[in-house]
């Protein structure tokens, strides 16, 4: 009877370890996937020159289209609809979110450093440029390991010349 | 004589417990061993220098891949971009801006077979692996 007991619990503990164990390595490749793709987005967003004034000889990027390129950069990296859902071949189960999307424009004055304290994002920009945070809920297979969410951050200056 | 009746009718689940970890591990790194080779054509191919990724890249990445056990025949390669101009071509590479796509696929390989020794129905022979990624290109004319 102890012998089976033993059995028993001695599988329980093998097979908690690799469940662990396959949890840790997959979460590992998800959180760079997240980082080259949030890398990915705020760099194709910095890079949304705003044409009106870039006539007047002003560097700048537009809010508006950045916001898009972000949003869809991040969609075909992470494979969401267009709701930030995951389609079935995503890598997530549960909608990231963007909680950062600030676009630092000529109307500072560069060097500038922008810090965020809630995300502990601290960072010198010398052009314009976009920092964007995006929180990515890791779906685990397993209960044994704890629940993880990560701030993905990412920033990208506007490259010229 | 009971404990052999227990190994044989456990036989099948602890062959499970003891070799299913090595599969579902082989599994994971050929995963990861996709996307990190997802991002370096996408690094190379949206690079200011290409703005493609041609066949000759696919054939050297279908090279890299084999050295870690790949069959490279069986590696499926999507290349594509968001201005639907097809990115694999050197003569009209992709001017910046426009986002070059690359997914790439690959048969389970019956690694999940082990899987019905407790039940489990193995994903099907069109069940694929993949990575996929979105780089904008950096091409400069």
């Amino acid at each position: 009877m102890d012998k089976l007991l033993f059995g028993v619990l001695l599988t329980v503990i093998w097979w908690m370890l690799h469940a662990l164990q396959l949890d840790e390595e997959r979460a590992m490749g998800m959180l760079y996937e997240a980082k080259r793709a949030v890398n990915r987005a705020a760099h194709a967003a910095a890079q949304q020159v705003d044409r009106d004034k870039l006539e007047m000889g002003i560097l700048s990027v537009d809010p508006e289209r950045a916001r898009e390129t972000a949003a869809l950069y991040l969609r075909v990296n992470l494979r969401l609809d267009d709701d930030f859902r995951p389609l079935p071949h995503s890598p997530l189960r549960e909608p990231p979110t963007v909680r950062v999307l600030d676009i630092i424009n000529e109307d500072t004055v560069f060097p500038y450093t922008y810090d965020n304290p809630e995300y502990d994002c601290r960072v010198t920009l010398h052009r314009p440029g976009v920092v964007l945070v995006v929180r990515v809920p890791f779906p685990r297979l397993f209960g044994v390991l704890g629940p993880v969410v990560w701030d993905v951050k990412g920033v990208a200056e506007l490259v010229h010349d | 004589m009971k404990q052999l009746l227990v190994f044989v009718l456990f036989a099948s689940l602890f062959c499970w417990l003891a070799f299913s970890p090595v599969y579902k591990h082989v599994l994971l790194i050929r995963q990861a061993l996709l996307r990190q080779e997802v991002d370096y054509l996408l690094e190379i191919g949206a690079s200011g220098t290409y703005g493609y990724i041609d066949e000759r890249m696919v054939a050297e990445s279908r090279e890299r891949l084999s050295r870690h056990g790949f069959q490279p025949a069986q590696l499926e390669y999507v290349i594509g971009s968001t201005s639907g101009e097809p990115a694999d071509d050197p003569a009209a590479p992709l001017p910046r801006g426009v986002g070059l796509l690359l997914e790439i696929r690959y048969p389970y390989e019956r690694l999940m077979d082990i899987d019905r020794l407790i039940g489990l129905t193995p994903p099907g022979p069109e069940a694929r692996i993949s990575a996929s990624g979105m780089k904008m290109s950096e091409y400069v004319p």
